[in-house]
């Protein structure tokens, strides 16, 4: 990968922050960046990467802010989009959002940051936990011959420092997974998948070894136990600090763990999941005079469980207007900006059913714009249950001083892109 | 950009810079300084406040420091001479006991980028290289490679050279990386860093310790290396395999363009590779980056031309969410036309028909160009449901149909029925030029079997004053032409109008050369005029995209994983969405770009005129002939000889007009049969036709032969 310099816009195209890493693009060059997208966009041409001459801009957005690279060489283009978003992810751990506002009340330090994340075009340090311990916001503080070098730079496990103190050693688990759903308007599910992870807070003091088990069916099949049920996992990621080797070899988790928060690992389990809130709609659109919804939402989980915040975002025609609602249960609410009614209900146990109703007028003077059929959404979150049926068997903490340490598990389901298309 | 006020901004912040009192206190004179970055960040010229700058520099405060030498490396150019009082504070640096000090130091003494500076630089670079600290080795290697960007024509120090190929056993593995960067660079005109068996087991052996970054350069680098036996390619291929199904989408590309530059002499090999990377690239078509989607699904295309079937049974993987962007949907349509197989295909209509309608009206034209693609192996099913969008009543569908209808009838003739009977009363619906066109083109051919084609006709002739487009007023001359020679009685009278209008009033000279060329056709006999009108109209040949052979994957194999994918997919998908055989204009692309592999083995491919490559077309403005890029031998040959092109004008002519044009089959997407056509006015005396032809071969691809023909009496003047 190559990447010359490194642009920070904002939405008009205004650079904020710029740091020319090599020198054979000319800087000004970024002041054609922000016509070429725009003329891209009305042409609906829009792509990710932009082109004037022999440079190229590779772009990408986050919230207020434009990230560009510029090269002028046949370079790594996936590569150049994981750097500009690694940028992102360095910058919100430092300034919680990244956003024009961050950049500009923070300017030191994304410059101190160019300057560590890469050198002449090359990824340099860009693990946001090494570089929190020796560029600090505080550095705003003055403090003279501070600055020591942080072991972790040379040192062999790069993502945790030694010498870390807490008076109660705890590690929190979270198994969060997020179910992706697409459904026809004919209530047949084109496509659908979970995508877990399991994150950690770790607040264990020294060098503690830890050791995770899960109900990984590779792992029992290995070991020869078939008892229980089990999950099979695909693309699983780890984070760095995990022994890949070890693995590969016989499936065990094995690591030390960063300080504080961090994702210890995702999977993605692409097998036919029942959507767990299921919808069903009718919608009729009487032209020049109204529009009338009948929703019906089924929980299709165990009666156990409860999703909390149900949110089920029915679109609506732009031109509607004077809306009246009828609900079994929970809210409903016109949201005319996002042309959308949101029915939220705040706790919705599985296996009952909900009915919403709505009806809206239709201006007699037809809109002959071609509008969109946006689908059905819906969001919620179903605590203590994981839809893969995904387990933490045990974690295993050991530590030198051979301290005890508390593990605390928590399971999470929740939507994702969860969307069924309708009819209208 | 600099606001009102700020040489009286600038002149405040030297006043407080120089102030003793404020250099005396820390806080406030980093804070000045402070000031001064945050003035240049907004675009104010603060390069007036440089010696001031150079004198901040020498602190104890590392971040004062850091802003300082941000300020000097911008601004060092401008001012080299000053820039060497720098020198000595950063050689100072160079030796503090701080290894974070020294290695700021090295790195900005080598982001000065002045050349005269480099005998300073030197010394402290070769004592870097030793440094124990490995974060001053990992800037001292790269800064070797910034010199040599500096004066690329100066001699290599191979001292340096050896140090920097023994730093390839640092312990850190950040060293190791960079020592192959900066090697690349400074032996470029070697071919990069040299590859042997021991660097590339080293290299493989300590890949697992390098992050993301690191591994996909090791990866790219080791692309050139050429095992000595089967066994050891063997033994590195199964060292790789756990890269291959790699979760960072970066390092899978990166091993499987390892793989397919190891492997390119096995293909059954590299074919077992591109169907273990199947889970990850779809893992990749899901990611939550959009870039990465795009990436991925860009890459996939590619992967697709060697092996149509790899994706087959997960194409409901490639259908499209409702928020995602559109050069997104446009990527996935390409990659579901693939796909299409006899289980799917009612599925996949039925999805693709849901796009039609899509609120983008370039989505919505892509989706149903896809279908029209389909339609060449499905005709029927697909027919069915583009005389149903007509329906809708839509500008923009329409035309889209109108256009993809076109394309379809061209490849199967055997759809001419239904297309015929579904071009009655959509000429109310068509406002855009590309849509009129084909609208215009199919008339031209099938005529007469449309019942209203004359009054269509006369509809457009009526309104032909007022007509804005060149293109749509040359297809309105052919098809004129042509209806009038199978259909006469209904036509004669319009044409004449036609003409008249076209050769007395209209200003165009294009229009008007094309109308006294017809004018004077039909002066020779109807016999004469038929043998040259009556074109071709379909050409099935081209048609197939089921069973069409799979390339070799040599054929693209360079290109993978760099950025080309992206563009080529932004070249191709341009005319995709835009539609149909019409006059194209086409924008004058600079393809003179992406220096390292684009240029010749793109003008290779496309020499070879029907096997199915991407034909270039030129354009370029009256007088000024510009940009026909692919290519420095198009250059050249115009400023060897500019005179002979007075005036070039450059158009693919919708239509198969065989005789007095040159026919290029044009495999691009819908562009199937269209006519790519040169009008040259030669101003002075005209030179001998020979002349002409060798330079508009010059032009074209050199194996395309150039039909040509000098109509010396076209201008009447």
């Amino acid at each position: 990968m190559s990447s010359s310099a490194i642009f920070v816009l904002d939405l008009k195209g205004k650079v904020l922050i710029c740091r020319n890493y090599k020198g054979d693009v000319d800087m000004a060059e970024i002041d054609h960046f922000f016509p070429l997208l725009m003329q891209h966009e009305e042409d609906g041409l829009l792509c990710p990467v932009l082109s004037r001459g022999n440079v190229h801009f590779m772009w990408i957005k986050h919230s207020n802010l434009y990230l560009v690279s510029t090269t002028n060489k046949n370079s790594n283009a996936s590569l150049v989009y994981s750097f500009l978003y690694k940028l992102v992810e360095v910058f919100t751990e430092y300034f919680k959002e990244l956003e024009e506002e961050s950049i500009q009340d923070n300017f030191v330090v994304v410059y101190e940051l160019l300057d560590e994340l890469m050198d002449f075009g090359f990824p340099q340090t860009t693990d946001s936990k090494i570089l929190q311990e020796y560029i600090t916001q505080e550095g705003a503080k003055l403090e003279v011959g501070k600055s020591k070098v942080p072991t972790t730079v040379t040192n062999a496990v790069s993502w945790r420092s030694e010498g870390i103190k807490y008076k109660k050693n705890e590690v929190f688990i979270d198994v969060i997974e997020s179910i992706n759903v697409l459904v026809n308007a004919n209530g047949s599910v084109m496509s659908s998948d979970i995508v877990g992870s399991i994150k950690l807070k770790t607040m264990l003091s020294g060098m503690p070894e830890l050791r995770l088990g899960l109900n990984d069916r590779v792992l029992f099949a290995l070991t020869g136990r078939d008892k229980g049920k089990t999950v099979v996992m695909e693309d699983v990621k780890f984070h760095q600090c995990v022994r890949l080797s070890r693995f590969d070899i016989d499936r065990t988790i094995s690591f030390i763990p960063p300080d504080g928060e961090s994702e210890l690992m995702s999977y993605r389990i692409n097998t036919h999941v029942k959507p767990l809130i299921w919808i069903e709609s009718v919608i009729e659109k009487f032209s020049h005079s109204r529009v009338e919804i009948m929703v019906k939402a089924k929980g299709q989980f165990k009666k156990q469980s409860v999703a909390n915040n149900v949110e089920v975002r029915v679109p609506v025609p732009s031109d509607a207007d004077s809306p009246k609602f009828k609900t079994s249960t929970g809210n409903a609410k016109y949201v005319p900006e996002k042309n959308m009614v949101v029915w939220t209900i705040k706790s919705f146990p599985g296996g009952k059913e909900f009915l919403m109703r709505a009806h809206f007028g239709l201006p007699s003077v037809e809109n002959n714009e071609l509008e969109g059929k946006p689908p059905i959404t819906v969001k919620f979150e179903i605590p203590y249950f994981t839809v893969s049926g995904i387990q933490v068997r045990y974690m295993k903490i050991i530590e030198k001083s051979g301290y005890q340490a508390l593990p605390w598990v928590r399971y999470i389901t929740q939507s994702g892109d969860y969307q069924l298309r309708s009819n209208v | 950009m600099p606001y009102l006020g700020s040489e009286d901004a600038v002149r405040e912040l030297r006043r407080a810079l120089s102030n003793p009192n404020v250099q005396s206190d820390q806080l406030r004179y980093r804070n000045t300084v402070l000031k001064a970055i945050r003035a240049m960040s907004q675009g104010v010229d603060v390069s007036d406040l440089f010696s001031e700058m150079v004198k901040a520099c020498a602190t104890v405060d590392i971040v004062q420091k850091k802003l300082v030498y941000v300020f000097l490396c911008s601004y060092a150019t401008l001012n080299p001479e000053l820039s060497l009082l720098v020198i000595n504070t950063l050689r100072k640096d160079c030796q503090d006991p701080n290894p974070m000090v020294r290695s700021l130091a090295l790195r900005n003494m080598t982001n000065l980028r002045l050349p005269s500076l480099v005998e300073y630089v030197e010394q402290p670079l070769a004592a870097g290289l030793r440094d124990r600290a490995a974060c001053v080795r990992r800037v001292a290697v790269l800064g070797w490679a910034k010199l040599h960007n500096l004066q690329p024509d100066a001699e290599i120090d191979a001292a340096v050279v050896n140090e920097l190929y023994g730093l390839l056993r640092d312990p850190d593995p950040v060293v190791m990386v960079n020592c192959l960067r900066a090697l690349e660079e400074i032996l470029k005109k070697e071919g990069g860093v040299a590859i042997n068996k021991p660097i590339t087991h080293h290299l493989l052996n300590r890949l697992k310790e390098s992050d993301v970054w690191g591994q996909c350069e090791v990866l790219r680098i080791l692309q050139r290396y050429h095992p000595q036996s089967e066994d050891e390619l063997f033994d590195i291929l199964s060292l790789l395999d756990a890269s291959l199904v790699s979760p960072h989408p970066p390092v899978m590309a990166a091993t499987l363009g390892l793989f397919l530059g190891l492997c390119s002499g096995l293909p059954a090999v590299s074919l077992a590779a591109l169907e273990r990377v199947r889970g990850p690239l779809l893992a990749a078509c899901g990611s939550t980056s959009r870039e990465t989607r795009f990436t991925a699904l860009c890459h996939i295309q590619l992967l697709l031309r060697s092996l149509p079937g790899l994706m087959g049974a997960h194409y409901k993987r490639f259908f499209c969410g409702y928020a995602e962007p559109a050069y997104i949907k446009q990527r996935k349509m390409q990659v579901l036309v693939e796909l299409v197989n006899d289980e799917n295909v009612a599925m996949l209509l039925d999805e693709l028909k849901g796009y039609c309608t899509d609120v983008n009206p370039e989505t919505a034209q892509a989706a149903i160009s896809a279908i029209g693609r389909i339609g060449r192996s499905y005709s029927d099913r697909c027919l069915e449901i583009l005389t149903g969008l007509l329906g809708l009543k839509q500008e923009h569908i329409t035309s889209a149909v109108v256009q993809t209808m076109c394309d379809l009838v061209w490849v199967c003739p055997q759809c001419s029925d239904t297309v015929c009977s579904a071009l009655e009363g959509c000429e109310e619906m068509l406002q855009d030029s590309q849509g009129r066109q084909a609208l215009l083109w199919l008339l031209a051919a099938y005529g007469e079997r449309v019942s209203s084609a004359p009054y269509t006709l006369e509809g457009f002739i009526d309104r032909v004053r007022s007509e804005a487009s060149l293109g749509v007023k040359m297809e309105l001359l052919t098809t004129t032409m042509r209806l009038f020679l199978c259909r006469p009685s209904e036509t004669q009278d319009m044409l004449g109008r036609l003409l008249h209008y076209c050769i007395e009033e209209e200003m165009d000279m294009c229009v008007r050369d094309q109308a006294l060329l017809y004018y004077r056709l039909l002066h020779c006999g109807i016999e004469e005029t038929h043998k040259v009108l009556h074109g071709q109209r379909s050409d099935p040949s081209l048609g197939v995209l089921i069973g069409r052979p799979a390339e070799p994957i040599n054929q693209w194999a360079y290109s993978f994983n760099t950025l080309e994918p992206l563009r080529q997919a932004g070249v191709e998908t341009e005319p995709a969405s835009r539609g149909s055989p019409e006059h194209v204009t086409f924008d004058p692309k600079p393809n003179t770009d992406l220096s390292d592999t684009l240029n010749c083995s793109q003008i290779e491919k496309l020499g070879t005129p029907i096997s199915g490559q991407l034909l270039p077309f030129f354009f370029a403005e009256p007088l000024k002939f510009h940009q026909v890029g692919w290519g420095a031998s198009v250059h050249s040959h115009f400023q060897i000889s500019p005179e002979m092109f007075n005036r070039v004008q450059v158009r693919a002519l919708a239509g198969p007009l065989k005789d007095i044009h040159r026919v290029v089959p044009k495999p691009l997407l819908c562009y199937l049969g269209c006519v790519l056509r040169f009008v040259v006015l030669l101003e002075d005396e005209p030179s001998p036709q020979s002349e002409v032809q060798s330079a508009l071969e010059h032009v074209f691809i050199q194996d395309v032969s150039v039909h040509c023909c000098i109509h010396l009496s076209l201008n009447p003047d």
